[in-house]
């Protein structure tokens, strides 16, 4: 990049001689396939808000059946587990504050 | 296809799994990536891909008659110029300030007397406009100025279209990105690991804090000042500039990255902005991409700078400042927010000619504070709906109790939090990148997937479009 519109990507250190295609390949297949085992949630979510059809029924059903799976062998649960923290760190409220009792949503 | 959503990530696997396969020939690399911008650009609406491409028509035409005119007398390459840029001008403000302009215009005739129906039309705005035609104009500037050699038909419109920064920026000009096309890109491992930290950091800073800062507190604050407390009104504004930097930020660094996994480096776009000491040190942390556009085609190219004297150059400053709160929008609350950095940037000039010799400086802690609350205080107008609003919300903060009905622990955390991060080194990011690119590659994979996952688990039931896509 020109010095007058410097990039962050153009780190301060040497670059490493290795090339990279096949290192972030690899980077973002396992990444990929932890998210599909561990956020399968948001996987079977985002099916379901996909236009109504066949095969995105199909989908769904398989989605379905993958959270449960992931869910039984306990990889899914951690995911879970942070969601409902952080839903009780949304609705929490300073002692005596004005917002009305039970107008904040429950955690799921 | 918002970046921080299950469709584009699915979406850009496949677009960088198909480009780096392609990589043998970097003409069809090109064609496959401008493909892949205009289903990305379409999936907003397939109308406005026509648009995009007659945007690039426009300005590869007018750009190859400037060359071929090189050797013509300085005012027809001048004029040749100046015709493409009103056509880049007619194109946005037909969309962008049409109504807005026609609304005025009624406003004034019914003021004399001369009431009339003027033709009001619902003009669809398209996404990012307001980037992709001031890039074009750029690319004239430079052409003409021989800064730079115009490009293939292809390059220019990939140039335009690339779909990283095609609807909020940063505002890539074609002496950063043309040169990158000429040849097939390489990966590096360092361009990876810091374009992952990019993407990573921008999700975190997107999906969790500015969602959650909108949806939680901004949004319904701003919605009705007047039915909420003092404390509220202030805590809505800090959580609005905290927010607007990390929903800002997030799709710029997010852009960069992405952009760099395919090969291509984008320019900084932040850089700690909140950290600034005078609104001159804000403007080359903020949208430096949309403020050295303007210092360099608007501000100097057009307008002059400050080469006609000192009085000329507040003017000046004014102007730019004024067009640019205009460029974000047809509404008089950008226009002055524009008008207000504009007034703040020339009363730094002044002070900085009338100083007296040995009078200290601010100390910098003093600067850094004015700098924020003069930044915030024009972040009210900025968020309003109207310039009636923004001034019943500062009236608020002066009279308004104390009690809150909105302000949770979670947004005091978030807020503190956001500007924490603005007194952190200025390269942490890339600090980081440099650990990273050590790891292997299952490792750092595990590393990002528990990343995203924890982001996941934090974030915001559903995404709401970044702020700058209105622009």
């Amino acid at each position: 990049m020109p010095q007058d519109t410097p990039s962050p990507i153009d780190l301060p250190e040497p670059e490493l001689k290795e090339s990279g295609l096949g290192w972030t390949f690899g980077v973002i297949l396992i990444a990929s396939l932890f998210l599909l085992c561990a956020n399968a949630a948001s996987l079977r979510d985002w099916i379901e808000d996909q236009p109504p059809s066949p095969a995105q029924q199909q989908a769904a059903e398989y989605a379905d059946q993958w959270v449960d799976t992931t869910e039984a062998v306990g990889i899914g649960l951690p995911r879970k587990a942070m969601h409902d923290q952080w839903k009780r760190a949304e609705v929490a409220r300073f002692p005596g504050s004005a917002h009305k009792e039970g107008a904040a949503d429950s955690p799921e | 296809m918002l970046f921080p959503t299950l469709s584009f990530g699915l979406f850009f696997l496949i677009v960088f799994t198909v480009v780096w396969a392609a990589n043998g020939s970097n003409e069809w690399r090109k064609i496959l990536l401008l493909v892949a911008s205009w289903v990305f650009y379409g999936a907003w609406d397939w109308r406005f891909v026509a648009l995009l491409i007659g945007s690039a028509l426009l300005n590869w035409g007018a750009a190859e008659l400037i060359w071929y005119n090189r050797e013509a007398p300085a005012g027809r390459r001048r004029a040749i110029m100046i015709v493409g840029v009103v056509g880049n001008l007619a194109i946005l403000g037909f969309f962008k300030y049409y109504g807005f302009f026609v609304e005025q215009l009624g406003d004034i005739l019914h003021a004399a007397g001369y009431a009339r129906d003027l033709p009001l039309m619902q003009v669809v705005l398209p996404v990012g406009i307001s980037f992709f035609t001031f890039q074009g104009m750029s690319y004239l500037a430079d052409v003409h100025a021989e800064r730079l050699a115009p490009a293939k038909l292809l390059d220019v419109t990939l140039l335009m279209s690339f779909f990283p920064h095609l609807v909020a920026g940063p505002i890539v000009r074609g002496s950063d990105l043309l040169p990158q096309f000429e040849e097939s890109p390489r990966l590096t491992r360092d361009m990876a690991s810091m374009g992952l930290v990019l993407i990573v950091w921008g999700l975190f800073k997107k999906a969790v804090v500015a969602s959650e800062l909108s949806t939680g507190l901004v949004d319904p604050v701003f919605f009705d000042p007047a039915a909420h407390s003092r404390l509220d009104l202030i805590a809505a504004a800090y959580g609005y500039a905290v927010q607007i930097y990390c929903d800002f930020s997030a799709y710029s660094d997010m852009a960069i990255g992405i952009a760099a996994l395919l090969g291509y480096k984008f320019p900084l776009n932040f850089n700690q902005p909140y950290r600034a000491q005078s609104l001159q040190d804000f403007w080359r942390r903020w949208h430096i991409s949309l403020s050295s556009w303007l210092r360099d085609y608007l501000y100097i190219g057009a307008l002059g700078g400050s080469r006609k004297g000192f009085a000329r150059q507040c003017a000046n400053l004014m102007a730019t400042m004024l067009l640019g709160g205009l460029w974000h929008g047809a509404k008089w609350t950008f226009v002055i927010w524009g008008g207000l950095h504009g007034g703040v940037l020339a009363l730094e000039r002044i002070w900085d000619r009338i100083r007296p010799q040995g009078f200290p400086r601010l100390p910098r802690v003093l600067g850094i504070l004015i700098t924020f609350h003069v930044v915030l205080v024009g972040w009210i107008f900025f968020r309003a709906e109207s310039f009636d609003a923004a001034v019943a919300y500062l009236k608020g903060i002066a009279t308004a109790g104390l009690a809150s009905d909105v302000l949770t622990p979670l947004a005091c955390v978030l807020i503190l939090f956001g500007m924490a991060i603005h007194f952190t080194p200025a390269n942490l990011g890339q600090r980081i990148a440099l650990q990273v690119r050590l790891l292997p590659a299952w490792a750092l994979g595990l590393l990002v997937g528990i990343t995203v996952l924890i982001v996941d688990a934090m974030r915001f039931e559903g995404v709401a479009p970044f702020i700058y896509y209105q622009f």
